[in-house]
C-alpha cells in the first residue's frame, strides 16, 4: 500500500508541476494586466503540438525541437496581445470574455488541422529510474526538473532583477508607476507573452508523457485556474504549490475514490478556499 | 412596440413558409431565446458574469423528465420541481459568491466550478441519467385538460408552444428590467459602492437577477430536451454556456429584443453558410471576438443607437 | 439625541486612524468636522455609515444600537453619506441618477405596493417621486443639465450631484465629506442655501469641510479631530480658535501667547 501512495505522491508532484505552470501563467497575467487568459489552456497546446510536429514530422532531436516549439507558442501570444488584448486593458470582463472567444477559434483551428484523432509523440527518452524502491521514467523527472526549474526561475527574476521589480511595484499601484515612467503598456505585453510562452512550454513537455488531442487545453487551463486560486490569485509560490497540492490529491484520490471524480477535487478546492480564505493559501485571508 | 410587431409577424410566419426545416431553425432560437434572455438579466443588466446557465439547462431537462417519469406527472407538473431546484441551486451559490462580495472573475469561476460539477455529477450518476449515452424523452408536453387535451406534437405545435414561451418571457423580462429591480440591478452594475449607500441591498438583488437567469435557462432547457426528444451530460457543457453568452454579446446586452436576435444569428448562422463543425466555432468565436471589441453594443444595441441619432 | 457614537474606535493593523472618538447630532443641527488631512474624518463618517467596522465603541441612533449593520440597512434608517471624490452612475443622466437614488424612497412609502409597478412597467407606480426628484433637481441648480450624462457634468455639478441624490434618500441624517472642496464661490453659496433649507426641515447634518470660512458660518456645533482623536469641540469659533487646532493646522508657532 505504501508502495502504492508513495508512487502515486510522486506521480501527483509531476502532474503539480504542469498544473503549477499553467497556474503561474495565470497568476502573472492576472496579477499585471487584470485579465484572466482562458485561452493558456489553448497556448498550452500549441506548444505541444509545435514540439510533436518538429520532432515526429520534421524530424528534429527532441532537445532542439524544444526551444521553437516554445517561441511558437509565445509569438502566438504576442499576436493575440497585440492583435486582441491590447484593446481589452480598460476592461477586464471584456478580457475575459475574449480569452473565452480565443479558445473557440483555437480549439477549432487545431481540429481542423489535426483532427481529433490523438496523436502520440516518439519516446524521447526511455528508461526508468529506482526512487525509494519505486521505478520512475526518467522523462517524468526530466519534466519535473524542469518545469520546477522555470518556476524557480521566475520567481527569482521577478524578485531580483529591475524587470521584475517594475512589474511588482505596477501590480501594486499601477498609476504610480506609469508616472514613474515604467513602459506599462511594454509590461502588460511582456508578462502576457511570457505566460503563454510557459504555457508553451509546458505544453512541450506534456507532449513527451501523454498524447495530443486539441481538448487538451480546456482541461488545462481549468486546472490552472483552480491551482491559482487554491495557492492565492497574484502569489508565484502560491502557483506552484496550489498545482502541487492539486495533482497529488488527485493522484492519491485515485487509489480511493473512483477516476470519475478525478475532475472534482479542483472543483470543491475552489469552492472551498472561496468561502474559508478568498485570499488562497498564500493571500492575505479576509 | 417594435416587440410586439415581431411576435405577429413571427406568429405569422408558418402560414407563409412550410419548410419544416426552416421552422425548426426557428423553434431552436425561441427556445434559446428565452435562455439568453435569462442570461442578459444576470450579466447586461446586473453585471454579473455566470456560467452556470448551462447547468441549470440541462439539469431542468433531466429533472423535469425524471419526475414525470417517477410519478407519471405531465409535463407542466413535472417543470415545477426542476424550477424549484433550479431557484434552490441558485441561492445556495448565490450565498457563497454574493456574501463575501467577490471580485467579477472570482463569480464566474465559481459558477463554472458548480456547472462542472453539476456535469460530473450527472455524467457518472448512470443509474439515475444513464451517463454519457443520455435518455430518450418520448412524452410531450400536453396542453388543455381531460378530453380537450393535445399533446404538442409536431413542427406546427411546438413552433407556437415555443413562440409563445419567448413572448411571456420576454414579457417577464421586460417587466423586471423596467421595474425598481432592473433599477437596482443596473445600479449595481455601474457603481455596486454607490449603490449600497443609496440603500440597495447588494446581496438581494444579484440573488434574484441570478435567480431569475437561472430559472429561464430552466424553462428553455426543458424545452429543448423534449423537442429534441433527447438529453445527454452535454447540456451542461461549457460550451453550451459560451453559446449563450454568444447570443447575447453578439445580439445586444442590456436590451430587450438583442438576446433574441443574438440567439436567431448564432442558431441560423450554420445553416445560411454551409460550414462543417468547427469552421462554426471558430466563425461565432471570431463573432464574439468583433462583438466585443468592435461592437459592444451588438446588433439591436446599435440600431437603436443610430435610431437615437437619426431622431 | 438623534445619533451618538460613543468612543468609536477604528484601527488598521498597527495604525489607529479613529482613536476614542465621542459626540451627539441632533435634528435640525448642523455639525461641522475640521481637520489636518488624515485626521480620521473621512474613516469617522465611513463607520458611521457602515462602510466600514468599529473596532471597539458603540454607535447608537434614536436610541438602538447601529454598529455591524450593513450599509444599504444604515441608509434605509435614514443615515446617508456622500464620497469625497464624487460617485456617480456615469452612463445615465443626471434625472436618472436621481431616479435611482429614489430606492428608499419607493420601497418606505409603498412597501410590497411596488409590486405593482411589475405589471405597469409603461409608467412608474409613485408620480410623487417625479415630483420629489424634481424639486431636488431645482434645489440643487441641476435642472438645467437633468438630461445630460453625469460623466459629462462640471466638477461642482457633479459634487452637487451627489448631494442630490443623497437628498433623494429622504435622510434623517447626512454626512457629507468635503462638499465644498473645488467649488467656485457661486456655487459654495448654492450649496449653503440647500443645506440651511435642509436644516429647516429638521435634517441632522455632519460635514467634513477645509473651507473654513464656509463651514464655520454654517455649522452650530463642530469638532476637530488631530490624528485620530477629538482635541475640540463646541461652536465652531471656539473650535477654530482653540490653542490645539491651530497648532494641529498652522504648527505651534501660531498660536497667540496668550492662549
Amino acid at each position: 500500500m505504501t508502495q502504492l501512495l508513495i508512487g502515486q505522491l510522486l506521480n501527483g508532484l509531476i502532474v503539480g508541476t504542469l498544473y503549477g505552470i499553467i497556474a503561474l501563467g495565470v497568476t502573472l497575467t492576472f496579477g499585471i494586466t487584470g485579465i484572466v487568459n482562458f485561452a493558456l489552456g489553448e497556448f498550452m497546446m500549441i506548444g505541444a503540438y509545435s514540439a510533436w510536429y518538429l520532432a515526429d514530422v520534421v524530424g528534429l532531436p527532441y532537445p532542439v525541437a524544444l526551444l521553437p516549439a516554445v517561441a511558437i507558442a509565445g509569438l502566438c501570444g504576442l499576436a493575440a496581445d497585440q492583435l486582441l488584448f491590447r484593446f481589452t486593458r480598460d476592461n477586464l470582463v471584456n478580457g475575459l470574455l475574449v480569452s473565452i472567444g480565443l479558445i473557440s477559434i483555437i480549439e477549432s483551428g487545431a481540429l481542423l488541422s489535426w483532427t481529433a484523432t490523438p496523436k502520440e509523440m516518439d519516446y524521447v527518452l526511455s528508461g526508468t529510474v529506482r526512487l525509494a524502491g519505486i521505478g520512475l521514467p526518467k522523462m517524468r523527472l526530466v519534466v519535473f526538473a524542469l518545469l520546477a526549474a522555470v518556476i524557480f526561475l521566475t520567481y527569482v527574476g521577478l524578485m531580483r532583477t529591475w524587470l521584475g521589480r517594475a512589474a511588482y511595484a505596477y501590480a501594486q499601484n499601477p498609476e504610480a508607476a506609469r508616472l514613474m515612467g515604467v513602459r506599462t503598456g511594454l509590461l502588460q505585453s511582456g508578462v502576457f507573452v511570457y505566460s503563454t510562452a510557459l504555457a508553451g512550454l509546458g505544453g512541450a513537455l506534456y507532449a513527451t508523457l501523454y498524447s495530443l488531442e486539441p481538448f487538451m487545453g480546456g482541461l488545462y487551463v481549468l486546472k490552472g485556474v483552480e491551482a491559482a486560486i487554491l495557492g492565492g490569485i497574484g502569489s508565484l509560490s502560491g502557483a506552484l504549490v496550489g498545482g502541487l497540492i492539486l495533482g497529488v490529491t488527485e493522484s492519491i484520490g485515485a487509489i480511493f475514490l473512483p477516476t470519475a471524480f478525478r475532475d472534482a477535487y479542483g472543483l470543491i478546492f475552489v469552492v472551498a478556499i472561496l468561502v474559508l480564505r478568498p485570499g488562497g493559501l498564500f493571500g492575505e485571508g479576509r | 412596440m417594435i416587440a410586439a410587431l415581431a411576435a405577429v409577424a413571427l406568429a405569422l410566419v408558418p402560414l407563409v413558409v412550410k419548410a419544416d426545416f426552416v421552422l425548426t431553425i426557428f423553434i431552436f432560437s425561441f427556445i434559446l431565446g428565452i435562455a439568453a434572455v435569462g442570461f442578459d438579466i444576470i450579466f447586461g443588466i446586473a453585471g454579473q458574469l455566470s456560467m452556470f446557465h448551462a447547468a441549470s439547462f440541462g439539469i431542468a431537462g433531466y429533472t423535469t423528465f425524471l419526475v414525470m417519469k417517477a410519478w407519471a406527472l405531465s409535463f407542466w407538473l413535472g417543470l415545477l420541481p426542476a424550477l424549484a431546484l433550479v431557484v434552490a441551486m441558485s441561492v445556495v451559490i448565490g450565498s457563497i459568491c454574493f456574501k463575501f462580495r467577490l471580485k467579477a472573475f472570482y463569480f464566474a469561476v465559481v459558477t463554472l466550478a458548480f456547472s462542472e460539477l453539476a456535469r460530473l455529477v450527472v455524467m457518472n450518476w448512470t443509474g439515475l441519467t444513464n451517463g454519457t449515452l443520455g435518455l430518450m424523452i418520448m412524452a410531450k408536453p400536453v396542453i388543455g385538460f381531460g378530453s380537450l387535451s393535445r399533446p404538442i406534437e409536431g413542427t406546427l405545435a411546438w413552433y407556437y408552444l415555443t413562440l409563445v414561451s419567448l413572448a411571456l418571457a420576454v414579457v417577464a423580462a421586460r417587466a423586471v428590467v423596467r421595474s425598481w429591480i432592473g433599477r437596482a440591478c443596473g445600479a449595481i452594475r455601474l457603481n455596486e459602492d454607490l449603490a449600497q449607500t443609496l440603500g440597495i441591498d447588494i446581496f438581494r438583488y444579484k440573488m434574484l437577477a441570478f435567480a431569475i437567469a437561472n430559472v429561464l435557462a430552466a424553462l428553455a432547457g426543458a424545452l429543448f430536451a423534449f423537442y429534441t426528444g433527447y438529453i445527454d451530460p452535454s447540456y451542461l457543457s461549457i460550451g453550451q454556456s459560451l453559446d449563450i453568452i454568444a447570443m447575447v454579446l453578439i445580439g445586444g446586452q442590456g436590451t430587450v429584443l438583442g438576446p433574441v436576435v443574438g440567439a436567431f444569428v448564432l442558431t441560423g448562422l450554420p445553416h445560411l453558410i454551409e460550414i462543417g463543425a468547427e469552421q462554426r466555432a471558430m466563425l461565432i468565436g471570431a463573432i464574439l471576438i468583433a462583438a466585443i471589441l468592435l461592437f459592444p453594443r451588438g446588433i439591436v444595441g446599435s440600431l437603436i443607437r443610430l435610431a437615437r441619432r437619426a431622431v | 439625541m438623534l445619533f451618538e457614537a460613543a468612543h468609536a474606535t477604528k484601527r488598521f493593523g498597527g495604525l489607529t486612524a479613529v482613536a476614542d472618538i465621542s459626540f451627539a447630532v441632533d435634528r435640525g443641527e448642523i455639525l461641522g468636522i475640521f481637520g489636518p488631512n488624515g485626521s480620521g474624518k473621512t474613516t469617522l463618517l465611513n463607520l458611521i455609515s457602515g462602510i466600514l467596522p468599529l473596532s471597539a465603541g458603540r454607535l447608537r441612533w434614536k436610541g438602538a444600537e447601529i454598529h455591524g449593520l450593513a450599509p444599504h440597512r444604515i441608509a434605509a434608517l435614514g443615515i446617508v453619506k456622500t464620497f469625497q471624490n464624487p460617485q456617480l452612475f456615469l452612463e445615465l443622466t443626471v434625472a436618472e441618477n436621481v431616479g435611482i437614488a429614489g430606492h428608499l424612497a419607493l420601497k418606505r412609502h409603498l412597501g410590497f405596493g411596488r409590486v405593482r409597478e411589475l405589471f405597469r412597467p409603461a409608467q412608474r407606480v409613485q408620480p410623487g417621486l417625479d415630483a420629489q426628484s424634481e424639486r431636488i433637481l431645482r434645489l440643487c441648480r441641476l435642472d438645467s443639465v437633468r438630461d445630460q450624462f453625469a460623466a459629462s457634468l462640471s466638477y461642482g455639478q457633479e459634487k452637487m450631484l451627489g448631494v442630490a441624490m443623497a437628498m433623494m434618500c429622504e435622510p434623517e441624517l447626512l454626512l457629507l465629506d468635503e462638499p465644498a472642496s473645488g467649488l467656485g464661490e457661486e456655487e459654495i453659496a448654492n450649496l449653503e442655501a440647500v443645506l440651511r433649507e435642509l436644516r429647516r426641515e429638521g435634517v441632522a447634518l455632519c460635514v467634513i469641510d477645509h473651507k473654513i470660512g464656509f463651514l464655520g458660518r454654517l455649522a452650530d456645533r463642530a469638532l476637530a479631530l488631530r490624528h485620530g482623536a477629538l482635541i475640540a469641540e463646541g461652536r465652531p469659533e471656539a473650535v477654530l480658535n482653540h490653542p490645539d487646532v491651530i497648532e494641529a493646522y498652522l504648527g505651534r508657532q501660531h498660536v497667540p501667547a496668550e492662549a
